[in-house]
């Protein structure tokens, strides 16, 4: 049996009070906890269950209010809550199972939930995996003393274009609102009105619009709160699961992939204690339907004459081939960061071993200087200094890093973010030399740090030398030596570090052609940046593998259909450098990857196996120090920290002039763009709004107020935005997202129309 | 010698004449359909509301019970100008696969709205496997009564509720 979890408290509350046991009787049943056991908890430990619903650690401590875990407690004269009473030395308690008392007042409770609760299990989403169900078919008395009729209330209400409200199913047992208020802090949900007509509702019928909210359909312990996109698709017990990582962050969370006849049709949280604590970004939850897009290319294409034209795989790869021989070792392979390390390492032995050229465009990743500062996510709750050199938003790079640290700040750490628009300011390209500042001059935020028994620093933006800045920073403030301490980078991309590593194994030359022969682009996120697209204007021929032909269709003379990250196998590394493993939860309509890529191996001559077990105990020999997939596990570990070694990292320097225009432009992806979130209709309320952010100074310098009409310009080049006030901006910044600022230079001009 | 092999024969020959004034046992089918019991398990059926609402609501409870996992259903939510059922939810695929199925009435008996039911009809025989693939019209569809079944107050054991009505 697990230990049971201490909840609340600061970390250092939690250590002191870990070590002082006492000891309970629970229905006869001697244990010994660590003082400050919840009941509940404790009774897990003696082996009796106390049943609940409302009681949920992970929103924050016991509130005692759906009362299905009434006790008898020796010295009480009344039954009480077992999720909001923590055991005390000697205490006596008697359980539903051995006290009548305590039976009598769990059957009212359960009399009572159900009193109002509709008799629609076989029509309710939640039927099969529901804990009203569970409960009342083994505490419940089989019949009803009711003989009104039950409450009728309008359903289901569309709570937000993902979530579904069902208020006649609703217990009223505030997991979902605790969340919001508690967890993702975005305080959304509430319950309104008082006694039997409370109920849980959206602020002014306004949709529930925030990057966890679906969190709480997995949270409802009863089918009131479920997801729309899994509306009526299939019941509990008809899934194939597959216990796989999410693809779309660096993140990686564990995720559990449920399909039914051949399609993905929901994404569950597998709860990594130490990654994602089973929480999901909505990104994550709800973008699988993209797999299932009409737009998704299954076929090769080739650009004809007025358009792409399907063509059959052997006429593709015949295309194919010839253009890798016309391009005579001119090759230039651009990866996403979106491969797994499988796929990454076939394509790169095609280009290294096949095509016989070493350039490769890789995304920004963390550097090894990072190695011995590594920590796991989890770690950040219990850390006392936080510092984030916020570039780019944390929440728009790795979502569920946000939730760790609003989980720090309630556990009483400091988090001080540096950025455009963070706690200290600092303009765009500047977290380098803040980062620089910070090691070498003296400051209060460099004393606290120092003193600090666990203090984290992450880096999320690019620049600064894939965290070798960072780096020397946590070597200065001697993180290596201290447990709990660490340094993270958030790369753009989910497996970047994944990638380089694959490439590097598949060849040791060093061949780097001048000319641009063919460009061979891996994933849509390649396809859609502005550098791998001069690059294709450059190239004499362009092989695009990508789920969609939106980008590389303007440009690519061959596209190939690539599959999804739920529909492959094989391994990612984390922004921890976890190694995790994804399971393919169904087959792909596409042909995969691997098997059309082992058939051009074939052709050119390189030696490549079509699976992926083969792949990874070849790419493990060389570069991963022989581990075995099987030791990852479901629920992969974290690597050892490595020896720290000193090093000089670059100075860091003042970013360039501007040029075009007197404010900076700051392109951001936000969380909900990309593909995957541009073909899921239910997603398109949270895609980022065609607005400008910029700072109250400039506003008013520009006569500008919030809500107007706007006009950015640089070099020619003209987009009309609405404005948007954002207080925490550094002047002389504004803000964009990357899909609505064209083909914007970095300096612009923001002016009423 | 003679004599015992004369004794055999007419042996034999008054076993055959002993038949001859038997009745006839043959039964003339399929001219002739001997009624079944009122609780035969036979051919299912899908059954309506009055008001013609499907009584199906797509839980998938039969195909959860079915031993050999010959029923599929796929739901989908019923709308305004698509009513089918009386609940939320209908059922927008519902298959049996009867080569495959063993007529034991889980499904009947897993049923919460007594929506599957099963019928009298054994006469199933088809020339291809996948005409055996029942669909929901097809179980939906008044069945052709050509199975009698006999009286049910000659039986000791009464017809459950849900199968007063095949």
């Amino acid at each position: 049996m697990s230990a049971p979890e201490l909840v609340g408290g600061s970390a250092a509350d939690r250590e002191r009070i870990a070590h002082e046991l006492v000891t309970v009787t629970i229905d006869g049943r001697q244990v010994q906890v660590p003082k400050g056991t919840g009941l509940v908890e404790a009774a897990a430990a003696a082996g009796v269950e106390i049943p609940v619903f409302c009681y949920e650690p992970r929103v924050g401590a016991g509130i005692g209010a759906c009362r299905m875990c009434l006790v008898e407690i020796e010295g009480m004269p009344k039954l009480q809550t077992g999720c909001t009473t923590p055991v005390t030395d000697g205490m006596v308690v008697h359980t539903a199972g051995t006290s009548e008392q305590a039976a009598a007042g769990q059957s009212a409770t359960m009399e009572f939930l159900l009193l109002n609760h509709p008799l629609d299990c076989p029509v309710c989403d939640k039927g099969g995996e529901c804990a009203l169900q569970d409960l009342s078919f083994r505490y419940g008395s089989g019949k009803t003393r009711m003989t009104f009729r039950k409450r009728s209330l309008e359903k289901p209400i569309p709570i937000s274009p993902t979530i579904a409200l069902d208020r006649e199913r609703c217990i009223m047992c505030f997991r979902c609102t605790r969340f919001s208020q508690e967890v993702a802090q975005d305080e959304e949900l509430s319950a309104v009105n008082r006694g039997a007509l409370s109920m849980i509702a959206t602020f002014e019928d306004e949709p529930y619009r925030g990057p966890f909210s679906g969190n709480v359909t997995e949270l409802c312990p009863v089918g009131a709160l479920t997801s729309t996109q899994y509306r009526f698709k299939a019941r509990p017990w008809e899934y194939e699961q597959a216990a796989s990582v999410c693809g779309l962050c660096p993140v990686g969370c564990n995720v559990a992939v449920q399909s039914r006849e051949g399609r993905v049709q929901r994404v569950l949280s597998r709860n990594h204690p130490e990654v994602d604590r089973g929480w999901l970004c909505d990104k994550g939850r709800f973008s699988y339907s993209h797999l299932y897009s009409e737009e998704r290319i299954l076929t090769p294409r080739r650009r004809g004459v007025r358009e792409l034209e399907e063509l059959g795989w052997e006429q593709a790869l015949d295309e194919l081939e010839g253009m890798i021989e016309r391009a005579q070792g001119e090759v230039v392979l651009a990866l996403s960061g979106s491969e797994t390390l499988e796929l990454a390492y076939a394509l790169a032995k095609i280009v290294r071993q096949g095509a016989g050229s070493d350039r490769v465009v890789l995304p920004e990743q963390a550097a090894d200087a990072l190695d011995p500062f590594r920590v796991p996510i989890s770690a950040l709750a219990e850390a006392e200094e936080i510092v984030v050199f916020e570039e780019c938003p944390v929440l728009d790079r790795a979502p569920l890093i946000e939730l760790w640290l609003k989980q720090a700040r309630r556990n009483g750490a400091h988090v001080t973010r540096i950025g455009p628009s963070g706690d200290i300011q600092r303009g765009r390209g500047e977290a380098a030399l803040a980062c620089q500042e910070l090691a070498e001059k003296e400051s209060a935020l460099g004393k606290r740090l120092r003193a600090a028994e666990r203090a984290i620093l992450l880096w999320s933006g690019g620049g600064g030398a894939g965290g070798c800045h960072l780096a020397a920073l946590a070597h200065a403030l001697g993180l290596h030596e201290k447990e709990g301490s660490g340094a993270l980078l958030l790369p753009a991309s989910p497996n970047a570090r994944g990638v380089a590593e694959a490439w590097a194994a598949a060849g040791d030359e060093n061949r780097q052609p001048r000319q641009i022969g063919l460009l061979v682009v891996s994933g849509d996120e390649a396809a859609s940046e502005p550098q791998v697209r001069q690059l294709a204007e450059h190239a004499r021929a362009t092989v695009a593998l990508t789920l969609f032909a939106g980008d590389s269709g303007e440009w690519a003379d061959l596209v190939l259909p690539a599959t999804g990250y739920l529909e492959r196998s094989g391994t990612m590394r984390n922004l921890e450098g976890r190694l995790q493993r994804l399971r393919g939860a169904t087959g792909s309509p596409a042909r995969r990857e691997l098997s059309w890529l082992a058939e051009l191996a074939g052709r050119l001559g390189v030696d490549l196996p079509g699976s992926e077990a083969a792949l990874f105990t070849e790419l493990s020999a060389k570069v991963l120090d022989g581990i075995s997939l099987a030791s990852l596990g479901d629920r992969a570990p974290l690597p050892p920290r490595v020896e720290a070694q000193t090093f000089e990292a670059a100075r860091a320097e003042s970013p360039p002039t501007l040029l075009g225009g007197p404010l900076e432009l700051i392109r951001y992806r936000a969380l909900f763009s990309g593909p995957e979130v541009e073909h899921v209709p239910e997603l398109s309320f949270q895609r980022p709004a065609a607005e400008v952010e910029i700072s109250p100074e400039d506003a008013d310098r520009r006569g500008i107020s919030g809500g107007n009409e706007v006009v950015v310009r640089s070099n020619g080049t003209r987009v009309t935005l609405r404005a948007r006030i954002n207080a925490a901006l550094l002047p002389g910044m504004v803000r964009v997202a990357a899909e609505h600022c064209a083909e914007l230079a970095r300096g612009v001009e923001v002016s009423r129309p | 010698m003679i004599g015992s092999t004369l004794i055999t024969v007419g042996r034999s020959l008054g076993v055959t004449l002993k038949q001859i004034f038997r009745g006839t046992v043959t039964e003339q089918y399929p001219e002739y359909k001997r009624p079944v019991y009122p609780r035969f398990r036979g051919r299912h059926r899908l059954n309506l509301h009055e008001n013609g609402l499907e009584k199906c609501v797509g839980c998938s409870l039969c195909a959860a019970a079915c031993p050999v996992d010959c029923i599929r259903v796929v739901a989908a939510e019923n709308s305004a100008d698509n009513r089918v059922s009386a609940g939320e939810r209908y059922a927008r695929i519902y298959e049996i696969n009867l080569s495959r199925c063993i007529f034991c009435g889980y499904c009947e008996l897993a049923c919460p709205f007594d929506a599957i039911t099963l019928g009298n009809d054994y006469e199933l025989s088809e020339y291809s496997r996948s005409d055996l693939i029942y669909t929901k019209e097809m179980l939906l569809a008044d069945p052709i009564k050509r199975t009698p079944v006999a009286d049910a107050a000659l039986y000791d054991t009464p017809t459950p509720y849900y199968r007063t009505d095949s």
